[in-house]
């Protein structure tokens, strides 16, 4: 047993940290507020080598480890939730399919220059009438004379109107059940439009839209993996972006977690420091303990993971405490600071908006205590 | 062109504790390369671009100041060099300087020396002087450019607090830079763990046939104290602004500030 990170981990850390406190968050602020892209730092990321991290060098990656990845997004978390998204979904939910089951001449026009950082990429799975419920799919790509013919609508995509691909799943054998195909789908195919960046709660500088399909045509070498097989794959992508949004809840709560320790050892409130109230230090002890924990499970995950054994179930673990105590704990910061916390004067507020998603997004907190109950009791839980 | 960067580790803030046999104690705070030595790092590095040749970041310290060495490989320099042997452990500026002058007299084909401006922990802004007095190189401080570097010549900006110099010499030369002089990039995280396995030669005192007396201070420590707090501020009272302001500009006149 062995709780210590690598040096490659201390270094991975101490290089995005200080790049994200130099050059992320100072804009945190504007691209919450205005909801624009940080294309500037997305620019400096793929200087940094980050936004291919997890892959193979001949792929125009890093060839890091998941801990390193996962430390990664934490770090740029807890500088700006926004970019953390980008970033994770780029990696996670754009990158990673090819990676894993991308042919060489997808990963060669794909993969690499996504890894490079010359574009994003973009998963679009969610559709307006399936969500957690991802088999009840209703966007269908049928073949002819050699290529993919895409109708339907996705929504909630990531990076969708900013990428340089989407990885779309849609029905490819209609009437059999999970008949789900993944279909890369370059930007700039006729046929396929874009909603405006939807206005959401937190996490406004990460561009999420809607995207409509008509007649959409690609060639047939752009279906991704084994026709039919989309279900499995997708479970198995979303397993590792599950790693991603931990990692990001432990970032954003880390963040808060800083500005309530500091600010407990600084307010004096009935001649005392706040800190020396019980019911505050409690608050940021409860918060330590939380972030600790999460921690643990997030890393065990991408350990997991890195040793190429079954990692589902503790990435699920993972995901769903993180995000769940993270809330907590931005919640917490804020009552600790209290008016102040309240206040957009802090960014306390932002963090606590942006964390919010997290038990949304990559299998809700309901769907994922269900992953988890059927892995203890069988798979009778849920029907 | 070879050039040697002379690189230090130092704790990120000063806010260090003093041991009871005065030596410093920054237990549990981050150790970075020393702000200055980032941008000799980075200018070097944009030469070894133009120009070919080797970076060799050189730094005279402790096993784990390996550390930022491998930051500085990282970075693109092509050679690294740690010069460590427990004599060195007391060193001061002048020792330090010998010490550097023995290793870089041993490389041979050493065409130009960068360093910062000084050190962000000791401070002493001697150290690069005294090397170049020790190798008999003629030294550049406070460059803020350099303009044009070619075989037996540079031409620099010396950047002082009231006007900019342009001076031209010949090499090899050691010079002192200061922030601003470039943008140091950031290290690639594929290159930090390409480097991680990186043997760094290191040279002890008796490699650099250094004996004891090279290395006595001359300098003693005899006591090292906090400065003292800064005296409190003070809050003008005032009806409205237009008062506030007219104390406050009262004030600076009196203080000789304006
Ligand atoms: C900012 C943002 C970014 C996103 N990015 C992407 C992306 O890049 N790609 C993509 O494909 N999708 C993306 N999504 C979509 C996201 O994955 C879905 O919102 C999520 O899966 C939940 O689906 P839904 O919104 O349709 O909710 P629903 O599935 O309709 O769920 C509504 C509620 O019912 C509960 N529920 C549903 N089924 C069950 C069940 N069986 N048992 C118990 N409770 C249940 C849920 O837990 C939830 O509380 C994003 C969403 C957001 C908000
Ligand atoms: C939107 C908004 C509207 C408001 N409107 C009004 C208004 O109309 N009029 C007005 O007068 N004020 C108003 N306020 C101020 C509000 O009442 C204060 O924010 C609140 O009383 C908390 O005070 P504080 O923010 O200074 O936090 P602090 O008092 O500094 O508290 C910080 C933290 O320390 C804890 N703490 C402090 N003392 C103790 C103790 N003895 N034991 C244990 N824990 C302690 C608190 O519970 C909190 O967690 C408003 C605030 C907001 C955000």
């Amino acid at each position: 047993m062995n709780f210590d990170l690598s040096p490659e981990h201390q270094r991975i850390r101490a290089e995005v940290r200080r790049f994200a406190e130099q050059e992320i968050a100072p804009r945190a602020r504007h691209v919450d507020e205005t909801g624009e892209f940080p294309a500037e730092t997305f620019r400096k990321m793929a200087e940094l080598g980050l936004m291919g991290l997890p892959f193979p060098e001949e792929y125009g990656g890093a060839g890091a480890d998941s801990i390193s990845t996962a430390i990664a997004i934490e770090e740029i978390a807890r500088a700006c939730g926004s970019t953390a998204l980008t970033y994770a979904a780029h990696l996670g939910l754009g990158c990673a399919p090819i990676a894993m089951f991308g042919t060489e001449e997808q990963k060669r026009r794909f993969l690499r220059p996504a890894a490079e950082g010359r574009f994003l990429g973009a998963f679009a799975l969610t559709e307006p009438h399936a969500g957690s419920d991802a088999g009840a799919t209703r966007t269908t790509a049928r073949l002819e004379n050699g290529e993919w013919v895409i109708n339907g609508s996705k929504m909630w995509i990531t990076n969708a109107s900013i990428a340089g691909y989407l990885i779309v799943t849609a029905v490819t054998d209609p009437g059999e059940r999970h008949s789900i195909s993944s279909i890369i789908v370059p930007a700039g195919t006729p046929g396929m439009s874009f909603g405006k960046p939807e206005a959401k709660m937190g996490l406004r500088g990460s561009i999420t839209n809607a995207v409509t399909f008509e007649n959409v045509r690609v060639p047939e070498e752009n279906l991704l993996g084994r026709r039919g097989r989309g279900l499995q794959q997708f479970l198995a992508v979303l397993d590792g972006g599950r790693i991603g949004i931990g990692a990001m809840a432990i970032g954003l709560a880390q963040a808060a977690f800083e500005i309530a320790s500091a600010y407990a050892r600084e307010r004096t409130a009935f001649g005392k420091l706040i800190g020396a109230f019980e019911s505050v230090s409690n608050m940021i002890a409860d918060m330590a303990v939380g972030l600790e924990a999460a921690r643990l499970l997030v890393y065990q995950a991408a350990w997991l993971k890195d040793q190429g054994r079954q990692y589902s179930r503790e990435a699920a673990i993972a995901k769903l405490y993180a995000s769940e105590v993270g809330e907590k704990i931005c919640r917490d910061a804020i009552q600790v600071l209290g008016g102040y916390g309240y206040s957009s004067e802090y960014p306390l507020e932002r963090i606590y908006r942006d964390q919010r998603l997290l038990t949304i997004g990559e299998g809700t907190s309901e769907i994922l205590r269900v992953v988890i109950g059927r892995q203890i009791l069988g798979e009778f839980v849920g029907r | 062109m070879h050039i040697v960067v002379c690189m230090k580790q130092v704790p990120r803030d000063n806010s260090v504790k003093i041991n009871a046999d005065l030596s410093i104690n920054a237990d549990g705070i981050e150790q970075i390369m020393n702000l200055f030595d980032e941008y000799a790092v980075e200018e070097a590095l944009q030469w070894n671009e133009k120009l070919g040749g080797k970076v060799t970041v050189l730094s005279i310290g402790p096993e784990d100041w390996k550390e930022q060495i491998r930051r500085a490989l990282a970075m693109g320099a092509t050679d690294s060099l740690l010069l460590s042997d427990p004599a060195f452990t007391n060193l001061d500026t002048l020792g330090a300087a010998r010490v550097a002058a023995a290793a870089i007299k041993k490389l041979g084909d050493v065409d130009l020396v960068l360093g910062g401006r000084n050190s962000t922990d000791d401070e002493t802004g001697a150290f690069a002087p005294a090397l170049a007095r020790l190798l008999g190189w003629t030294q550049l401080t406070y460059v803020g450019k350099i303009v044009s570097l070619e075989s037996g010549k540079i031409v620099a900006e010396r950047h002082l607090e009231e006007v900019v110099e342009t001076v031209e010499a010949s090499l090899p030369a050691v010079v002192t830079v200061v922030k601003g002089i470039n943008e140091p990039r950031y290290p690639s995280l594929l290159r930090i763990r390409k480097v991680a396995k990186v043997e760094i030669p290191t040279w002890s005192a008796a490699d650099l046939g250094l004996s004891a007396a090279d290395l006595t201070p001359a300098l003693k420590l005899v006591n090292r104290v906090p400065p003292p707090p800064r005296p409190k501020g003070e809050i003008i009272e005032g009806k409205d602004a237009a008062e506030k302001v007219k104390k406050l500009v009262d004030k600076l006149i009196e203080a000789q500030v304006i």
